[in-house]
């Protein structure tokens, strides 16, 4: 950050803090600093998207885009903030949009609605997850693995990144379609499930590939399956979950950007379409890819009903398996 | 030999003009924020992100890597002088040497503290240099069940440490652990004691509520003494420290940097377990324990050793599994992965010059700290002769800034403030706030991992002595009650603690 940026960026938060009156003029300009808010703490996937994101949306609009980060109840805080704010446009939420599809079923406390309260503009980036095990599980492949739990059943163990997460539901719906019965131990974030399955605390886990799949490059683990369309580049020798006969092969980590509802249409629809020229760009494509993810545009109507329907899908699982949040 | 060739190959990273020059930003940025009060490593780091894109990675990851460990130089800074913790880590040094700074003994802490600092922080690149490997092995064979009890042996530490009425201090830790338990709990979900505020669901922070229970409180303590009774503003003696001084200390920072640099290598344990430990481990050896809290000099330096060697040995997970020990750890992650870099066991192989160098320029960066630092001493205790009704606002105002910036959230103001007051209230009835605040930290992770090992055990309560490790440390642990608790030792410490 160079020193005059270094200066904007204070003179965007100051003025951010002094809430400036809504201006009642264009709906489509920019009259004040952006705060691009991540719910979650800096270093994981949202925080390095929106820091990627940032600059060139920041050239794009001509004010200063501020990233800010609002961690806290598996970010329904930082959610929550961006629900409550001006509906202008000048609030954007960037987070794994997979907590909000199963947050109204979580949280019977949640102080915010997922569906009236924000307006989606677009999902930023797909990630999928790598389905692996540590060496003392004997199983190499999948078909060996759903053998392995049907005869022991709740022997396996699962480590899963937060009760409720994606990861944990994904291993919930596997268990139920397969029929097998495994053990799911919830940990805090994805680092420590994959310290735990690395040191052969837990058996199995099924987590983004970006963060797990170096661990299984360096055999530290055995990969078994990717969730997502098409096998992943970094291995290609990994099976899909369809290919090899696994359900829940949609789920993985979905970045999107949101805002807050009542928006107006037009607001969205440009924030829609800067957003997009920015996820076109090679060099953002080349990052996203590092980041074991792959671009994913939409139109607002298409992430709205993403989210509903995720919403319905995962709310029915949460509610049948017994997944309690607060 | 091969040692020999990677730590040359190191040092040429290192000693390159441009990372010469990151290294010493990150140490004066990081050497700056220690000595503020509560503005801590974790959202500096996470500012400067944005800058380091345009750096090359070793770059990038000598200047980060600075930052944090000259935190640790600073952070006791505000410690000593005017007993206000920024970090976890901080804690125990505010015990001892801020006791030494009322004593008028401020230059000789300060110089101390940054010495044992500079020894553990060589020691540590060493250690990091020679047994990374074997080391992340060992960190690898704890599972939940050593983690319980390691804790479990912490907690006990924590009773050792106060110095006061053992009941007192038992209260306290019991106290801290049930602070502890606020948020939405990591095995079941659920949330407790959170009252529906949305703030709570992630636990207290530990921040603010050292901040408030350690300085402010304080600060209200001092606001009822008249001006002129100041203890600290008595002449204060040279700066540098003498050779009884000197002799003294240092067999506490050779233990203190041993078991910082065991105890850092475990994910989790890292910023409160080394100092706390040392501390307590320095009190059981000392031939006369009532020293301690009364400005023991081994109270600074075993502790300050400690963390600083704990702090750098945090980074061998990351740097041998690619698994990171902490939030900041996570934040280096994000870094390497901004630079294209996948952080992995592979990494050591793949980028030995970044990982080599970056472990070299820890201990250039030691020396730069150490050069920073001695001078200044001499400026920080200067500070402390600027009137109270400038530095007392001043202090308060940076609590409130550091404390906000955590998670840009007002709840954490109004829970330091809150905490404030508490903490005047433990000073009038006398009890000691440190067992507090380690049981604050420890607790949450007692019980997920006492959950954890339950529930991959089956409930079975015999894994605890059936593993090895676990069946030594709880064995340290039954070995210290039956001390505590045999007639001869509760004599020796009545007569002790009789003030």
């Amino acid at each position: 950050m160079s020193m005059p940026s270094l200066a904007r960026a204070i003179a965007a938060a100051v003025l951010t803090v002094c809430a400036l009156a809504p201006s009642g003029a264009g709906a489509q300009n920019f009259e004040r600093p952006v705060r691009l808010i991540v719910p979650f703490a800096p270093g994981g996937t949202s925080d390095i998207l929106a820091r990627l994101i940032s600059p060139k949306l920041s050239a794009a609009i001509g004010q200063s885009v501020v990233v800010e980060n609002k961690p806290g109840a598996a970010g329904n805080l930082g959610a929550d903030a961006v629900a409550k704010a001006q509906p202008d446009g000048h609030t954007l939420l960037l987070m794994d949009v997979g907590s909000l599809a199963t947050a109204p079923s979580l949280f019977s406390d949640l102080t915010f609605d997922v569906q009236k309260d924000l307006a989606p503009i677009s999902m930023v980036m797909f990630g999928p997850y790598v389905l692996a095990v540590h060496e003392s599980v004997p199983a190499k492949t999948s078909k060996e693995l759903i053998e392995y739990a049907k005869a022991n059943p709740n022997k396996l163990t699962v480590a899963n990144s937060g009760v409720g997460g994606a990861n944990h539901i994904t291993a919930v719906v596997m268990a139920k379609e397969l029929g097998i019965q495994w053990k799911n131990v919830p940990y805090k974030g994805g680092a420590a499930a994959s310290r735990a399955v690395v040191s052969g605390e837990s058996g199995v886990i099924i987590n983004g590939a970006a963060a797990t799949m170096p661990f299984v490059t360096n055999k530290q683990l055995v990969g078994l399956a990717v969730t997502g369309e098409q096998r992943i580049a970094s291995a290609p020798d990994l099976p899909t979950f369809k290919e090899a006969g696994l359900p829940g092969g949609d789920a993985g980590t979905w970045q999107g950007i949101l805002t807050t509802g009542g928006t107006p249409p037009a607001m969205v629809a440009r924030l829609n379409a800067e957003i997009r020229k920015i996820l076109e760009l090679p060099e953002i494509q080349q990052k996203i890819a590092e980041q074991g993810g792959v671009v994913r545009a939409q139109s607002p109507e298409e992430f709205r009903n993403w989210l509903k329907d995720a919403t319905t899908r995962w709310g029915t699982i949460i509610r049948e398996a017994g997944i309690k949040g607060s | 030999m091969e040692l020999f060739d990677n730590l040359l190959m190191g040092l040429s990273t290192a000693l390159q003009l441009n990372n010469l020059i990151f290294c010493l930003i990150g140490v004066v940025i990081g050497t700056a924020i220690g000595v503020l009060p509560g503005i801590g490593p974790i959202p500096t780091v996470a500012l400067l992100l944005p800058f380091t894109f345009g750096l090359s990675p070793a770059s990038a990851m000598i200047m980060l890597a600075g930052i944090f460990y000259g935190a640790q130089y600073g952070g006791s800074t505000t410690a000593i002088l005017v007993n206000v913790p920024g970090e976890t880590s901080s804690v125990v040094t505010c015990i001892d040497g801020h006791e030494m700074a009322k004593q008028g003994r401020a230059g000789t802490a300060l110089a101390i503290a940054a010495i044992a600092s500079f020894f553990a922080g060589t020691m540590a690149t060493i250690v990091i240099a020679v047994l990374s490997v074997p080391l992340s092995v060992l960190a690898l064979k704890f599972t939940a069940v050593e983690y319980f009890s390691l804790l479990v042996l912490g907690l006990i530490a924590a009773v050792v440490l106060a110095h006061g009425s053992v009941a007192k201090s038992l209260a306290m830790v019991l106290l801290g652990l049930l602070l502890g338990l606020v948020g939405i709990d990591v095995s079941s979900g659920v949330a407790r004691m959170t009252f529906g505020i949305a703030a709570l669901s992630d636990g207290l922070d530990f921040v603010p509520i050292a901040m408030g229970l350690f300085g402010l409180g304080e600060i209200i303590a001092n606001l009822e003494r008249p001006a002129e009774r100041r203890v600290v503003s008595q002449s204060i003696r040279s700066l540098i420290p003498s050779w009884g001084d000197l002799r003294a200390a240092f067999p506490a920072v050779v233990r203190g940097t041993a078991l910082g640099s065991v105890l850092g290598v475990l994910p989790g344990g890292g910023a409160a377990l080394p100092p706390f430990s040392s501390y307590a481990l320095e009190k059981k050896l000392a031939r006369d324990p009532s020293r301690f809290g009364k400005g023991a000099i081994e109270g600074v330096a075993g502790p300050e050793a400690a963390n600083n060697a704990g702090a750098q040995t945090s980074f061998i997970p990351l740097l041998t599994l690619g698994i990171p020990a902490n939030a900041l750890m996570a934040l280096m992650i994000g870094a390497l992965m901004m630079q294209g870099i996948q952080p992995g066991p592979q990494i050591m192989t793949e980028q030995p010059k970044l990982v080599w160098g970056v472990i070299a320029s820890m201990w250039v960066g030691n020396l730069m700290l150490l050069i920073i630092n001695l001078p200044l001493i001499g400026l920080w205790v200067s500070m402390l002769k600027i009137p109270y009704r400038l530095l007392f606002p001043a202090i308060v105002l940076f609590c409130c800034i550091g404390t906000y910036g955590i998670a840009n959230s007002l709840f954490n103001v109004w829970l330091m403030m809150g905490c404030a007051l508490i903490g005047y209230f433990f000073i009038k009835i006398g009890v000691e706030p440190a067992p507090l605040l380690l049981g604050l930290v420890l607790g949450p992770q007692l019980e997920e991992n006492f959950r954890r090992a339950m529930l991959i055990a089956d409930g079975d309560f015999t894994v605890f002595l059936s593993r090895p490790i676990s069946a030594v440390i709880l064995a340290v642990v039954a070995a210290l009650l039956l001390a505590m608790l045999s007639p001869a030792i509760l004599r020796t410490r009545k007569e002790a603690l009789a003030e």
